[in-house]
C-alpha cells in the first residue's frame, strides 16, 4: 500500500471535471484507490463518491493506493493535484 | 467481499445545542434557562436518573451523562426544606452534567434553575412522562452514536427487500441497478452507501444528503434517478437484508449449485446473506437479483427451496419404487 497526503490547490475545489478527470486518471492503474477526508473514505474511482467529498480548496485528503501498480498510480494521481487539475491556481 | 472493520466510524459526541435542535419539536422540549451551555458535548447515548445522587450518595455518578429528572426526583426534592434543598441541588450541580430534563412539565424553584445557568448547565422541560421520553431520548441518541461504514456499492429495494450490490469498479453495479428501477424497483443509493448499525442485528443504508439518487452511467455520464424516473423509482432508506457480489466469472472459483450452504458477510457485526455471482455478457442479471430477492422472501416465510427439494428427494430415494417412470401423469391427457 502507497499512501500520500495532499492538499487541494484548485480554488474551486474538487468539482465536477476535476472529480471526473482523478477517476480517468485512476481508472487506468489497476489498483484500489482510496481517498479519505476527515473520516470519510470513499472509492477514487467512482465519480459520485469523489464528488461526495466536497472537497474544497485547502482541503487535506489522504489517498490510498493498494495493488500491483500502487507505485505508478499514486505518481499519476498526486501529480494530478500538484497541478491542480490544470485549472486556474 | 471484503470490509474493512477500520473503516467503521462513530460519532464521539454531539453538543446539547444540537440535540435541542433536533429533538424540541418531536419532544416538546422547552429551554427553562436560558442557552446556557449549549455547547456541552454528550458522549454517552445511555441516560441517567440522578435520584441518588440528589439523595447524597455520588459514588458511580455517571454525571456524564444526559440527566432526566422525573416524578420521584421532584417529589423528593419537594419533601426537603427550602434550605436543604438547595444543598442537594447544589451538590449534584458540581458534576459538570451536559443538561438535565425534568420530565411531566415538572419545575423547580427560579433559583436554582438561575444557578444551574450560572454553572453552564442547561436545563429543558418536556411534558412528556420519564418512561416515553427516556425512550425517545435513547432511540436518537443511540442512531447519534451508532456505528457507520461507507460502502461501494448500489443499494435498492427490490419487492421490499434491501439488496446491497457490491463487487469490483466498473463490474456494472449501477447499470444493473438502473435495469432494477426500469422494471420498478427503488433505488436508494448508487456507488456511496452509508450504513449504519440500528440497534442489534439491524443494519440501514441510505444515501448522502448530496448526492442523493444520482447514479453515473459509463459513456452517459451522471443521471438523476429521480427526475427521470419519477418519485416511485427512489426511496430514502432501507434495511439492507442481503449483499449480491458480482464477480468476474471465474472458472476455478467453486459457485453454489444447490443453495444449501449459505454464505455470508458481516457489515458492522451484522451478519448478513452474501450470494456471489458470477458474470459475463448475455446473462441476465437483473432477473437474477429480482429472484434473490424472492428467495429471500421466501426464507423469511419459512420456506427453504434447497431444502425442500432436498427433502423430496431423499422421499424418493428412500421409497426404492420398481419400476418407476420419471413421470406419471400422461394418461388420457392428449393436450
Amino acid at each position: 500500500m502507497v499512501e500520500r497526503v495532499i492538499v487541494i490547490k484548485n480554488r474551486t475545489g474538487l468539482h465536477t471535471r476535476p472529480a471526473a478527470t482523478l477517476v480517468k486518471t485512476a481508472a487506468a492503474f489497476k489498483s484500489d484507490f482510496y481517498i479519505l477526508k476527515d473520516t470519510f473514505e470513499i472509492n477514487g474511482k467512482s465519480i459520485i463518491g469523489v464528488m461526495t467529498l466536497a472537497a474544497d480548496q485547502g482541503s487535506t485528503l489522504r489517498l490510498k493506493f493498494i495493488g500491483p501498480d500502487e507505485e505508478q498510480a499514486a505518481q499519476a494521481v498526486t501529480e494530478l493535484f500538484e497541478r491542480g487539475f490544470d485549472e486556474q491556481l | 467481499m471484503k470490509i474493512d472493520r477500520q473503516k467503521e466510524t462513530r460519532k464521539k459526541s454531539i453538543t446539547v445545542g444540537s440535540l435541542y435542535e433536533a429533538t424540541n419539536e418531536r419532544f416538546k422540549l422547552r429551554t427553562l434557562n436560558g442557552e446556557r451551555g449549549f455547547e456541552n458535548l454528550i458522549k454517552d447515548k445511555n441516560l441517567h436518573r440522578p435520584g441518588l445522587a440528589l439523595a447524597g450518595y455520588v459514588e458511580l455518578f455517571t454525571f456524564d451523562r444526559v440527566q432526566i429528572i422525573g416524578n420521584t426526583e421532584i417529589k423528593y426534592l419537594d419533601s426537603l426544606k427550602p434550605d436543604q434543598r438547595r444543598v442537594a441541588f447544589m451538590s449534584l450541580l458540581e458534576f459538570k452534567m451536559p443538561c438535565i430534563i425534568l420530565t411531566n412539565n415538572n419545575m423547580l424553584d427560579q433559583e436554582l434553575l438561575n444557578t444551574a445557568a450560572a454553572k453552564g448547565i442547561p436545563m429543558f422541560g418536556t411534558p412528556f412522562e420519564t418512561t416515553k421520553i427516556a425512550y425517545f431520548l435513547a432511540d436518537f441518541l443511540d442512531d447519534q452514536f451508532a456505528l457507520q461504514i461507507v460502502l461501494h456499492g448500489s443499494f435498492v429495494d427490490v419487492y421490499g427487500v434491501g439488496v446491497l450490490l457490491a463487487g469490483r469498479s466498473g463490474i456494472g453495479k449501477s447499470e444493473i441497478a438502473l435495469d432494477l428501477v426500469e422494471r420498478g424497483h427503488r433505488l436508494v443509493a448508487d456507488d456511496v452507501v452509508m450504513a449504519t448499525r440500528k440497534g442489534e442485528g439491524i443494519v440501514m443504508g441510505s444515501g448522502t444528503d448530496l448526492v442523493k439518487h444520482f447514479m453515473e452511467i459509463r459513456g452517459l455520464g451522471l443521471i438523476d434517478v429521480r427526475s427521470v424516473f419519477g418519485i416511485r423509482a427512489i426511496r430514502f432508506q432501507k434495511r439492507v437484508e442481503v449483499v449480491v457480489e458480482f464477480e468476474d466469472w471465474n472458472p476455478t472459483h467453486d459457485y453454489t449449485r444447490t443453495g444449501l450452504d449459505e454464505e455470508t458477510v458481516h457489515i458492522l457485526d451484522v451478519e448478513l446473506p452474501l450470494v456471489k455471482l458470477p458474470i459475463f455478457p448475455g446473462k441476465n442479471v437483473t432477473v437474477i437479483a429480482e429472484v434473490i430477492a424472492l428467495n429471500y422472501l421466501l426464507k423469511h416465510y419459512g420456506y427453504d427451496p434447497a431444502g425442500e427439494f432436498s427433502k423430496r428427494l431423499q422421499g424418493v430415494i428412500g421409497e426404492k419404487k420398481e419400476g418407476q417412470r420419471v413421470i406419471d401423469y400422461f394418461e388420457h391427457d392428449f393436450e
